[in-house]
């Protein structure tokens, strides 16, 4: 098993120097984004069972942050990062904490709301650019803009992000919180039971996923140089971190990775080859692989490699 | 065996031989990269524009003595580049600008296009036009109002469309002259989308109009695609302006005329600000219940024969509906892209840059009714102007200025009656 | 005057939120299925009431009847196909195929019809009436009648049938129901056709005022959802009542603080009663 891990490092690691093609090493550079992305809301949807619909909010907020400060100050957009992050954490207590109390589908509801409140605030807000969005510097200035013509270096930045969520959330799902949120998420009645304060975990969990978010929000807007309203705090983004974490494997370490580096490639291809026709081809497919995969194998691909493993060593043992 | 391996050696280089003949031998070919929406719910005006880019791809390839007065309506192909035809690539950025930013990408660098043409939506427009500027290739953008898109220093953005100054500087000069001649317009609101379009253009108008003497009655921003517009259309009728103006796109617009009807609102004059209102489904659908409402054009289809109305009747056996503004701007962005390209007599990125930084297009030249296309410093077209029509039965008619009025302002506002 | 005005058209609105919200809820409440789809279920029933009119010059009883029974077989088959596996899954999977199914009806609609917008042609549901000088369109009147029949007769169905009581009894615990003879998987088709039904209805009526687009049911679901979460999960009466106070709250707020705050004030009360009775109005918990 240590073997897989070293392999898939060096995969990662060598990728975008075997492309040459900026195409797509952007495309895998925004694989690494949604995996960061996906993994983040892992952490409170998948390993908490808290399935959270609002998670744009985060990712937004983190988006925002670095182009305000560029915008307003003319500042380094990284200094919005930490601010970002912080603001970020403080919605997850205020908006968390109320929220949280809810399960399945109220919860579910009430953060595509709180969400969707954002949204329809900050569209309104002047100072924030309203619907016209923010735009970053034109060109870097410094090398702590961050503006790099090439995806290779944010790749690399991604990566590094990667990482850490990973590192978080295997050593997470080791400890003694990683026990409780599984005791939660299987029955918060019986976690309770156990001495578990459930609604402290559960803050816990959901604070650093959505500081997670916001960090990867913000590396989001320093690599497009724009934000505005619908594309960083709209429904399909949130919609979309769920999809990715759970069609690759919900509550698993590399699900999420999984999800994104099937989907992103997916939607890319489908809209280079079809969207060009303007028929509405991409979605038709894009929908429909959805319905199979969670029809057919609804815990995720992850399930597939598992009933695979499991097929392999029951053939083994038979010999 | 050793003679089978002679064998197929001798087919392949025969085979190899074929193809670069072949290559070496066939016309070279101009790649545009053209990005609109052409999925989600700007599509219809994505659809349209490709449509009209496509009329405009197929008159430049082929000869038509009838379109002589517009460069390269008459040539098969672009004769300074040895008759290279054009060949347009779309790509569909969905309404968001990630993909935006990727699509651009992928056309600089896989398919090699030698300049973009885009985006409708203004926050796709910034972000991709960015990507163009590092890479190096000129992009035309032939709709797009963000102010942002030329005022960011970028060198390699063109834009020939006008913008919300020069709508507002028509309705001024459309209303001044209209007060001038004895009708009352002395009061007027204005209801946008509160998008970056509805916004910014929407802005401009009022300040314009503020400035030119007009009394402001409201502004009544709302939410774009709505379910329900009464609470807009109740708040205009206690406001009672003598003008009003909408910023809206198509769906909004359907609703906002359907609404008027249903609350009893026939406001004096109603203006508007294309878009929506010159979506051909607008006529289609509302138009016998909005007889009269006042629109601003740069294109007319003018008299049967002329260039105008043969390129209305290519893109009407297209799409069996008459070329709207926005197509039509694009069309005409279009042009003007390739006039350059065959001017500079060559593909590459700095020759087509400099031919386009020089272009000097005067009006006969052009199909829009625009002043010229002459850009200034930061790209922007500083002839480019509008009409202002008026829909009577089911065309628009320009009314506005006299020099290119076709007919006079029905005053007041009809509608269903 | 303008504030009944304001008034009356709030609780038209309202009306037809609960017109297209009623199957929804059966679905949520009966199976704990969130319906990413129901916009979608919605606006294919706009648009075969369309065809209804073009093809064959149907009146709105004829074209309403289509799009409910076509839309009836569509939900039934969509369980058989898809949900009833689906179901035995986690919440996740549940979510993500209707989302998948949204897109995929979303996107087969526009293959065919493309982007452009339509309405009804024809005008047997139009104009409005003017009493005591508030004016009333047509078309919504009608809608919002069939709204509250629709919520009624589905109230009665569920609760004073055997049928009813049957769909239920699977809602509750599907083992048990088992037990007594009830066929779970047919009962939960016919709970999907029904609710598939009403948004048929729903879109049919819908489109005597309003536009078609294959993606209107983008900006209905949302509502939807807000609807019936309010109004409690399964309870149709439930959905009635919250439809018509949103549609009033987004009406006043939309006239006397500002069109663009209307949806802001509707969120931020929803999050609001979520908070402190996410039961709903007349859920149960």
């Amino acid at each position: 098993m240590r073997w897989g891990w070293l392999a898939l490092g060096v995969v990662l690691l060598v990728a975008p120097l075997t492309f040459q093609d900026p195409f797509y090493e952007r495309m895998i550079a925004l694989v690494l984004l949604w995996a960061v992305l996906a993994s983040a809301w892992n952490i409170v949807g998948g390993y908490a069972g808290q399935v959270s619909f609002g998670h744009a909010m985060f990712f937004g907020v983190g988006a925002y942050l670095p182009l305000l400060v560029y915008t307003h100050w003319g500042g380094v957009p990284l200094l919005g990062i930490p601010v970002g992050m912080a603001v970020s954490a403080c919605i997850a207590i205020l908006i968390g904490m109320p929220t949280f109390r809810l399960h399945g589908h109220y919860l579910s509801m009430a953060t595509i709301a709180v969400a969707e409140l954002i949204r329809l605030l900050v569209t309104n807000w002047e100072f924030v650019g309203a619907a016209r969005g923010l735009g970053g510097p034109a060109s870097g200035r410094t090398i702590w803009d961050l503006s790099y013509r090439s995806s290779i270096p944010y790749y690399y930045i991604f990566l590094a992000v990667l990482a850490s969520v990973l590192a978080f959330t295997y050593y997470m799902e080791k400890s003694r919180m990683g026990y409780y949120l599984r005791a939660i998420k299987a029955g918060q009645r019986a976690a309770r039971s156990l001495g578990v304060s459930a609604p402290r975990y559960k803050l816990f969990a959901l604070i650093v996923s959505a500081a997670f978010t916001s960090l990867a929000g913000s590396l989001y807007a320093v690599m497009l140089g724009f934000v505005d309203p619908d594309s960083v705090f709209g429904i399909l983004v949130s919609v979309q971190m769920v999809i990715m974490a759970a069609l690759g494997g919900a509550g698993t370490l590399i699900g999420p990775l999984v999800g994104a580096a099937l989907l992103i490639p997916l939607q890319t291809f489908a809209n280079s080859l079809f969207g060009g026709q303007g028929n509405g081809l991409t979605f038709i497919l894009y929908g429909g692989i959805i319905i199979l995969l969670s029809r057919f194998e609804p815990g995720g691909l992850l399930e597939i490699w598992n009933h695979y493993l499991a097929q392999k060593s029951r053939v083994g043992r038979t010999e | 065996m050793r003679n089978a391996s002679v064998l197929v050696c001798g087919v392949v280089l025969i085979l190899l031989g074929f193809s670069v003949l072949a290559h070496a031998g066939a016309p070279p070919v101009v790649k545009i990269g053209v990005i609109e929406p052409l999925s989600g719910n700007a599509a219809a005006a994505g659809q349209a524009t490709k449509a009209a880019i496509e009329v405009a791809a197929d008159i430049i390839n082929r000869g038509h003595p009838e379109l002589a007065r517009l460069p390269l309506g008459n040539t098969a192909g672009m004769p300074n580049l040895g008759g290279a035809k054009v060949q347009v690539i779309f790509a569909d950025h969905q309404g968001n600008p990630s993909v935006g930013q990727s699509e651009t990408l992928r056309l600089i660098t896989q398919e090699k296009v030698v300049a973009l043409q885009g985006a409708y939506h203004s926050s796709v427009t910034v972000p991709a036009t960015a990507v163009a500027e590092r890479y190096g290739i000129p992009w035309m953008v032939g709709d797009s109002s963000s102010l942002v898109i030329n005022a960011r220093g970028f060198k390699w953005i063109f834009r020939s469309t006008p913008i919300g100054s020069n709508y507002a500087e028509a309705y001024l000069g459309f209303l001044t002259d209209l007060s001038k001649s004895g009708t009352k317009v002395k009061t007027f609101a204005i209801v946008n989308e509160n998008t970056e379009y509805g916004t910014s253009v929407g802005g401009e108008i009022r300040d314009v109009l503020v400035k030119g003497g007009f009394a402001l009655a409201a502004q009544i921003p709302y939410n774009a695609n709505s379910t329900d517009l009464s609470a807009e259309v109740l708040q205009l009728k206690q406001k009672d302006p003598d003008v009003a103006i909408f910023v809206s796109y198509t769906s909004d617009a359907l609703l906002f005329t359907k609404t008027f009807k249903a609350l009893d609102y026939s406001p004096r004059m109603v203006i508007g600000d294309d878009t929506g209102f010159s979506d051909p489904s607008y006529i289609q659908n509302v138009g016998d219940i909005a007889q009269g409402v006042v629109n601003r054009t740069a294109w007319d289809i003018g008299k049967p024969g002329s260039a105008t109305y043969r390129i209305n009747e290519m893109y009407k056996a297209k799409t069996g509906v008459n070329l709207d503004d926005t197509s039509g701007r694009n069309m005409q962005g279009f042009f003007a892209l390739m006039e350059a390209i065959n001017r500079a007599g060559s593909t590459q990125p700095e020759a087509i840059r400099k031919a386009l930084a020089e272009t000097n297009l005067s009006p006969n030249q052009l199909m829009m009714g625009y002043r010229g296309i002459r850009y200034d410093a930061t790209g922007m077209n500083t002839l480019a102007s509008t009409y202002v029509n008026q829909l009577v039965g089911k065309e628009y008619v320009t009314i506005w200025p006299e020099s290119a009025a076709h007919g006079s302002l029905m005053w007041p506002f009809k509608g269903w009656r | 005057m303008i504030a009944l005005q304001v008034i009356v058209g709030g609780l038209l609105l309202g009306a037809v939120y609960a017109l297209f919200s009623s199957g929804l809820t059966l679905i949520w409440g009966m199976m704990n299925v969130v319906n990413f789809a129901h916009g979608d279920f919605v606006m294919l029933g706009m648009y075969i009431a369309y065809l209804a009119v073009v093809a064959l010059h149907a009146g709105p009883l004829v074209f309403t009847l289509l799009a409910a029974i076509a839309l009836f077989i569509l939900g039934a088959a969509v369980y058989y196909g898809m949900i009833r596996q689906v179901m035995r899954g986690p919440m996740l999977a549940q979510i993500l195929s209707t989302f998948g199914l949204a897109l995929l009806m979303r996107y087969t609609v526009f293959w065919f019809f493309s982007a452009t917008f339509v309405t009804l042609p024809g005008s047997a549901l139009s104009g409005s009436l003017k009493l005591g000088g508030i004016l009333i369109g047509f078309p919504q009147l009608v809608a919002g009648v069939v709204a509250i029949s629709l919520s009624i007769g589905m109230h009665l169905l569920l609760t004073r049938t055997t049928l009813g009581s049957q769909i239920l009894a699977v809602s509750e615990d599907r083992q048990a129901a088992m037990l007594m003879g009830i066929r779970p998987d047919r009962m939960q088709a016919l709970a999907w056709g029904l609710a598939s039904a009403s948004a048929g209805i729903a879109g049919a009526l819908i489109a005597t005022f309003f536009y078609l687009t294959p993606t209107v049911g983008e900006s209905l679901v949302l509502i939807a959802f807000v609807v019936v979460c309010f109004g409690g999960f399964g309870s149709v009466p439930g959905a009635m009542l919250a439809g018509l106070i949103i549609g009033l709250i987004q009406a006043a707020s939309a006239y006397y603080i500002g069109p663009v705050y209307k949806d802001v004030v509707v969120f931020a009360l929803f999050v609001a009663i979520l908070w402190v009775r996410p039961q709903g109005l007349l859920g149960t918990n």
